[in-house]
């Protein structure tokens, strides 16, 4: 078993390596430069209000000097180096933007969009698996059918088009105002709230977004807890505990879903290399404080440091959760760490 | 029976006279109280007074600090704050002189001196300070000494009119704060313009300090002293009860208890917390002041403001390709430009057609200039005087110059993000398109974009100019000089006339003899339309109805709530703060 | 949340994706007959495939759809077909007659107009009229400047088509290549290009697209090639597979045995065979480009200004809540069109699939 960790521990270097050194090559030779946004007023500005007459005067020295700052007028692959080097001592540097510390920018975000992603895991699981076992159950009733079907579109509906209808007819605009359009919490959230009212607060300002993070996932997850389902039912040894005369509704879930949760684990694997890529769309539209409303923000700002920090931190989160579900595999199936081959 | 009747009757008299707004409101005295929630599109990027860059800073800050001379919002003439006067300007016009007042003191309680305004002009002109273009605009100043403790004398480099304005404007930081332990101390200004490298390690410790320590934590000597900055959610600034101006004649008083600054990017979901009382104000999108705010109810509870704010949007023709070069044919795409039909369209009516770089409400925009209209056909005489004729049928204008056939196809370039801008560029493509010129419409990302506008790669651009509400200094955007050095007369304008009057314009401290010039200067853009000149854009704010002393001013930012205050019946926030 | 991120690699973790054409051989003509009669018994599958048809049909006529030039028009006593006339100008066949050149079709006085069912184009820009709701002169509103929802769509469908296929034809170039390299000389090959399946999966893909397309300057091209180049892995890795399993076949090492080169071999008779589970994931990946694409011009990068795609329409409903048909159009244009592959796909793989046959 240890074996088998330190293996895969091993193979993840390289593929974190070529990861890094293909995100850093691309955000470094995109065109645009830093600085000139600096001339224009702020990182943040998108040239709102136009020039300030009064900042124009943004000499080649001014500009000359700011790039020093940053080491921006280093060789390519120096910098690259100077990252990498940086990045083991988990200094991914400061932001452009505002000088400040990037990791302590992605560590005040992180636990939004960690809550979300929690949560959307959660309500896919919750909604998926209960779904799948009574399409298993059920097969090719006009309820599994349904369910499918119904599972199926939920798929097919883009997120865009969700997260809009949502905010057009039941945010408050013209029509409904069933919930609220964008935010964490109301205006007037205090921490000394009773912990009742703050969970409610909480609560209605990311039911919106979590369920639109999650629906996509229903469909996917319960047909694969479906397929596992009747894969496992399949099997010899459920026709044996029926033969023992147990009740059927033991033999489904004490035997059968049990059985068929296992690869469902991996389905998490799956699921996180869209950690922030996913989030971006409903952060940005629901204007939630966290790591993909950072990470737009700052793409288009051009603030090199948090955009390479952000594709590093999910690519290596994306590595854990696959290293986590492989383990989880093989804790739970032995044959997988001791007879395995590198597929 | 009648005891309890009298005691009845005597009690609501009571009680109706101490709810205060009850009979007679008469001139109402202003009070204190009360928090302001203001909005805003997006976190300040720091708060550090010098390296700040972006307008949601700016708005913060200028609570917190103040400066020698300010801007008197009705009159728009410079009024003494932290200075006693106005400067002792020298014969030659390159010293000048404040006496600062005694009685001023920070938020810390320390008492304002000469030594923190040399603190401030010293750590502007640091060359390792990272404010390279807050110090390029300081770049005529040469010298500042202080002549006894509560005087300081600056040195410039050349005589200008707007020296002056400039050094009044510099914000007065706490020496003892920003730099505790005096490490600028024994470094002159003198001394921090030569080679940045052979600077004393002291002045690079003070920078990086000063860069690094300060983002957080702005303390001034202004009416609001900085409370906490939640990220991403909320700035919020808190009302210093020991004020040094409290009470003094011609220093504005603060009213408002706190000031809230709302993080809010979505424009949208930020009128919905307006709606819900969440929000105090906030300023509104087009589409939101003309369609989102009008019912019954939302005008009971705000009174909206319009003000202009000193900008102008423009399209801006490269002067210098042989495309542009002639001035009929920028005359005809001024002529083909529907000015009046976009602000109805794209700004929804809040506008108004411009037609000089001239802020229009200053005593010197010339209101007689000829302001094109819409009118095709005039633009196609035009371009075929100028020889411009489709002479391959392909549906395209073209022209021999220069020994070859050129179409008349250009790029108007944008940046990406500004919707009014890029509906302007549609615009004007899909109508050219009609008429035989061909003109293709690219987005490009600020950074990228301002390259390209510096290094004048580009046929023609849409963009736009922020100008100070006071008089400006058109030499910076117009004079031959700044085409050919990457400063800002991107478009390659060179009129020797225009630029002998930028020189002198500089030199005369003539009032009306300035405004002379303005106007000869503005009839030669007229007629020769190196922009198309666009429109300056109407805000429209919305403020919740208990706010009373609200009115629109002459200010670059139009309204000014440092002048706001709520009536004690009617205070919604801060019950449990004492009154001062 | 692999919510946008609809790539073949995403839906294909369920089992059963992995197809096995029961007992692969060279003559695979008569394979595919079966298969088609397959599909055809799946009634969902073949209206989502009529749906796709129609689609085409729409995006290839679309000039002919939503047009501001007539069909036919006799003016002063001639007649012309202006639709035709200028397809062939945009292709450099043929020139405008002089007098119709820039001529404004809705005001000239002619004897006889005949204009399209739409009759404007995407890009008609009318600042009289923003922001119309749904009306006999607009069927589906107006925008912000004035242009026509309906040939929004009509003409977005166009740009949503061929971003799809071309980016999906990128992958799968791409992606049958390495995979075919990976699977058929395995060892180190085959170890290096798996290491890089693994990169490319750990990859933040969407935020790398965004990333991609932000900052370079949009151009539809750009679009098609990053989203191409991001998700070509789930096909390599099934022709991978497929490689890996005929490779082992008798019939093969009887091939190699008889000195037919390596080349011939991987080309006409792996490579056939191994293109089945390929297909599915061509058909979900076109529907999955589409979604991107979508997304990303709903985020305001990848495309260029003047474009109009399903995506910049919806992209305006955030800002003007009350253009509800804003919203809702544009999106169901994507969701049928999304929902219609899907079908066809799922479809595909279930009649591809034996195996599952029986569970189904």
């Amino acid at each position: 078993m240890a074996a088998y960790l330190l293996q895969r521990l091993l193979l993840m270097i390289p593929t974190f390596i070529g990861i890094t050194l293909l995100c850093f090559l691309i955000v470094h030779l995109a065109p645009g430069d830093p600085a000139e946004l600096m001339a224009g007023g702020g990182l943040s500005a998108r040239g709102g209000a136009g020039i300030s007459l009064q900042k124009r005067g943004a000499v080649d020295q001014a500009l000359a000097e700011w790039r020093a700052l940053y080491g921006l007028d280093k060789p390519l692959h120096v910098q690259y180096l100077v990252w990498l080097k940086n990045l083991a001592r988990l200094d991914f540097g400061n932001s452009f933007k505002d000088n400040r510390s990037v990791w302590e920018k992605v560590r005040e975000r992180l636990p939004v969009t960690l809550k979300l992603e929690f949560f959307s895991i959660l309500l896919v699981y919750i909604v998926a698996i209960p779904l799948g076992i009574y399409s298993a159950t059920h097969r090719d009733t006009l309820g599994d059918y349904a369910t499918t079907l119904v599972a199926f579109v939920l798929f097919a509906v883009p997120v865009i088009w969700a997260a809009t209808m949502a905010l057009v007819f039941i945010c408050g605009g013209d029509f409904l105002y069933l919930f609220p359009p964008g935010g964490l919490t109301s205006i007037d959230y205090a921490r000394d709230w009773p912990l009742w009212e703050r969970i409610k607060d909480q609560t209605w300002h990311l039911f919106l977004p979590v369920v639109l993070l999650s629906y996509a996932g229903f469909a996917g997850l319960s047909r694969y807890m479906r397929s596992s389902m009747l894969e496992v039912l399949r099997q010899d040894f459920i026709q044996v505990a029926r033969a023992k005369g147990l009740a059927e509704r033991v033999v489904v879930f004490k035997h059968a879903v049990r059985n068929s949760l296992i690869p469902q684990v991996t389905i998490l694997a799956e699921l996180l290399p869209g950690l922030i890529g996913g989030s971006v769309i409903i952060e940005t539209v629901f204007s939630i404080p966290g790591m993909g409303q950072l990470g737009f923000d700052a793409v288009l700002a051009r603030d090199y440091p948090v955009v390479l920090a952000l594709l590093t931190v999910s690519a290596l989160l994306t590595l854990i959760g696959i290293l986590l579900s492989d383990i989880l595999l093989a804790v739970v199936d032995p044959r997988i760490a001791f007879g395995r081959r590198i597929q | 029976m009648r005891r309890s009747l009298f005691l009845a009757a005597f009690l609501s008299l009571t009680l109706f006279s101490l709810r205060g707004d009850g009979f007679g409101q008469g001139a109402a005295q202003p009070v204190t109280g009360d928090w302001l929630l203001n909005h805003s599109l997006s976190d300040p990027e720091q708060l550090n007074p010098l390296t700040s860059n972006d307008a949601s800073a700016s708005e913060v800050l200028g609570y917190i600090f103040e400066s020698l001379l300010q801007l008197d919002p009705r009159t728009l003439e410079f009024k003494p704050l932290l200075a006693e006067a106005r400067p002792e300007i020298s014969k030659d016009k390159l010293a000048y002189t404040f006496k600062l007042r005694r009685d001023a003191r920070f938020q810390d309680g320390k008492p304002i001196t000469g030594e923190d305004v040399l603190f401030s002009i010293k750590s502007i002109k640091c060359p390792l300070v990272d404010a390279p273009f807050l110090r390029v605009y300081y770049d005529s100043v040469v010298d500042a000494e202080l002549l006894d403790p509560y005087t300081i004398r600056f040195k410039t480099k050349e005589p200008y009119f707007l020296n002056e304005e400039q050094l009044g404007s510099i914000l007065v930081l706490p020496r003892h704060y920003y730099d505790p332990q005096n490490l600028l101390k024994t470094t002159g200004v003198r001394d921090l313009l030569g080679d940045p490298t052979k600077l004393p390690p002291a002045v690079k410790r003070f920078a990086d300090n000063f860069n690094k320590n300060y983002n957080r934590s702005p303390l001034g000597s202004g009416p609001y002293k900085f409370a906490f900055w939640k990220t991403g959610q909320e700035v919020q600034l808190v009302r210093d009860p020991n004020y040094w101006g409290n009470g003094k004649a011609g220093v504005d008083q603060p009213h408002i208890d706190r000031m809230r600054f709302r993080v809010i990017n979505n424009p949208d979901a930020a009128l919905i917390q307006l709606k819900s009382g969440d929000l105090d104000t906030m300023e509104l999108t087009p589409i939101q002041a003309t369609r989102g705010t009008n019912s019954d109810r939302f005008k009971k509870q705000f009174a909206k403001y319009e003000y202009y704010a000193p900008t102008f949007s423009y399209i801006g023709w490269n002067n210098a390709s042989p495309i542009f070069r002639d001035k009929r044919v920028r005359q005809a795409m001024t002529y083909f430009t529907n000015r009046q039909q976009m602000v109805k369209a794209i700004l929804f009516g809040l506008g108004r057609v411009v037609d000089s770089p001239i802020y229009f409400s200053r005593p010197e925009y010339d209101n007689s200039l000829y302001s094109y209209p819409y009118d095709p056909k005039k633009a196609l005489a035009l371009l075929a005087e100028a020889g411009w004729k489709d002479t391959d049928g392909d549906g395209v204008l073209d022209k021999v110059i220069d020994g070859r056939k050129v179409p008349l196809r250009f790029e108007i370039k944008v940046n990406s993000g500004n919707d009014v801008r890029e509906s302007v560029a549609l615009t004007l493509q899909d109508e050219l398109k009609k008429h035989g010129v061909a003109a293709s419409v690219r987005q490009l990302d600020w950074t990228i974009f301002l390259d390209d506008v510096k290094n004048h790669k580009f046929d023609a651009v849409v963009l736009g100019w922020q100008m100070p509400a006071t008089e400006g200094d058109n030499y910076q955007v117009w004079h031959s000089s700044q085409a050919d050095n990457k400063g800002s007369n991107h478009i390659s304008f060179k009129n020797p006339r225009v630029d002998k009057i930028l020189e002198d314009y500089r030199r005369e401290f003539d009032e009306k003899k300035r405004f002379e010039m303005a106007k000869e200067f503005q009839h030669i853009l007229n007629d020769e339309q190196p922009y198309t000149f666009l429109f300056a854009r109407k805000a429209v704010t919305p403020v919740d109805r208990r706010f009373h002393g609200v009115e629109v001013l002459a200010t670059p930012t139009g309204l000014s709530p440092i002048e706001w205050w709520v009536p004690r019946s009617q205070q919604k926030y801060g019950a449990r703060e004492t009154a001062n | 949340m692999a919510v946008v991120d609809k790539t073949p690699a995403t839906v294909a973790a369920a089992p059963g994706a992995l197809v096995v054409l029961g007992g692969a051989t060279p003559e695979a003509a008569g394979q595919w007959g079966s298969v088609w009669r397959a599909l055809q018994r799946n009634r969902l599958a073949m209206a989502g495939l009529y749906i796709v048809l129609l689609l085409f049909a729409v995006a290839a006529g679309a000039d002919f759809l939503a047009n501001n030039k007539p069909y036919y028009m006799v003016y002063q006593g001639r007649i012309y077909f202006p639709v035709f006339r200028s397809g062939l100008v945009r292709f450099g066949l043929g020139k405008w007659q002089p007098e119709l050149l820039n001529m404004d079709f809705k005001t000239v006085k002619a004897e006889r107009i005949v204009f399209p069912p739409i009759p404007h184009l995407a890009t008609d820009i009318d600042l009289t009229a923003p922001f119309e709701a749904p009306s006999a002169a607009h069927w589906l509103g107006t925008d912000k400047l004035g242009r026509d929802v309906t040939a929004g769509l009509i003409h977005g469908s166009r740009i949503s088509l061929s971003i799809g296929f071309v980016a999906v034809g990128i992958a799968l170039v791409v992606g049958v290549a390495l995979g075919a390299l990976a699977g058929y000389f395995g060892s180190w090959i085959d170890l290096l290009i798996s290491r890089l399946f693994e990169v490319m999966l750990t990859l933040p893909t969407l935020f790398l697209l965004i990333t991609i397309a932000a900052m370079f300057p949009p151009s539809i091209f750009l679009t098609m090639t990053i989203i191409g180049l991001t998700s070509w892995v789930g096909m390599a890795r099934f022709t991978r597979s497929e490689f890996l399993k005929i490779r082992g076949l008798d019939y093969v090492t009887a091939a190699l045995a008889l000195g037919v080169p390596t080349r011939k071999i991987m080309f006409r008779h792996i490579l056939p065979n191994a293109l089945a589970p390929v297909l599915v994931s061509v058909v979900l990946g076109v529907a999955g480009a589409i979604l991107t694409e979508s997304s990303l011009s709903f985020l305001g990068i990848g495309v260029p200004a003047e474009t109009v795609t399903w995506g910049s329409i919806l992209n305006e409903a955030r800002s003007a809540t009350f253009g509800w048909w804003l919203a809702v159009f544009p999106g169901a244009a994507i969701f049928v069109t999304v929902l219609s592959y899907y079908l066809v796909g799922e479809g595909l793989r279930d009649a591809l699939d034996p195996r599952l046959k029986g569970t189904k």
